[in-house]
């Protein structure tokens, strides 16, 4: 299977997983208690649940993929002649992103 | 055997139909939460320059009514894309395609009802926070 034939499976399966970590993270972020700001202590104490790093580097990783591949669909539509060139520099977006928000979720998880 | 295939599309916004709104307003919202999702993890990494105090200061300033506005926004785009989004996946397994336009429609009105509840919950956050955070 071609590689752009992957990047299409994969935007779709990430889509459906992306609707129910954002539905999760959205909801408990701004509907269970709209008035409350966050902070540090709140923020740890929620990491130590598995599910909140479950739905937190799902969001990180997949959203990511699934919002650059978006921008890259974008690019080959109305630019293609540059679209080898935009998926180097994406990818390269995407992994330092990803790494980048992980040391922030190492930092958490390694908060006492 | 070759079939005809007529495609009614003009990329001029001008005689853009209702299914190429959809689809400008789909990549739209996309993009913007993209570029969001980079400021999100440029915001949340403050934790690793500053550490509690500098992630609880970054996280004071933003508690504030432009932001509860900027994410009133990103709430729009999110619950218009994710309804989207499931719409148009249901039209890549081939479920709904002849009904296209009537599930768009259908697909609005469902943001239209949910942006109206959850916006309860932004206006409490609207009103709980100040313009400016003062330190």
């Amino acid at each position: 299977m071609k590689g752009s034939l992957w990047a299409w499976i994969i935007q779709r399966i990430s889509a459906v997983l992306l609707l129910v970590f954002v539905a999760v993270h959205f909801g408990i972020m701004h509907f269970v208690d709209p008035t409350v700001e966050i902070t540090f202590i709140d923020s740890s104490l929620r990491l130590k649940n598995t599910l909140y790093v479950i739905v937190d580097s799902g969001l990180l990783t997949l959203g990511l993929f699934h919002g650059l591949n978006g921008i890259r669909a974008i690019i080959n539509d109305y630019w293609p002649r540059a679209g080898r060139t935009a998926s180097y520099v994406l990818t390269v977006i995407g992994i330092v992103a990803c790494g980048w928000g992980s040391t922030a979720l190492f930092h958490f998880l390694n908060a006492k | 055997m070759k079939r005809e295939v007529r495609v009614y599309a003009d990329l001029k916004p001008r005689y853009f139909r209702t299914g190429m709104w959809s689809h400008l307003l789909h990549r739209l919202s996309g993009v913007a939460i993209t570029l969001f999702l980079l400021l999100h993890i440029w915001e949340i990494t403050s934790v690793t320059r500053g550490g509690s105090a500098g992630f609880d200061r970054t996280m004071g300033s933003l508690a504030s009514k432009v932001f509860v506005i900027g994410e009133w926004f990103l709430f729009l785009a999110l619950t218009f894309h994710g309804i989207n989004g499931v719409r148009l996946v249901l039209h890549d397994l081939g479920w709904g395609v002849r009904k296209q336009k009537a599930l768009f429609w259908t697909v609005f009105g469902l943001s239209a009802a949910l942006i109206t509840v959850g916006s309860y919950f932004f206006v409490m956050r609207f009103l709980a926070y100040p313009w400016v955070k003062a330190h």
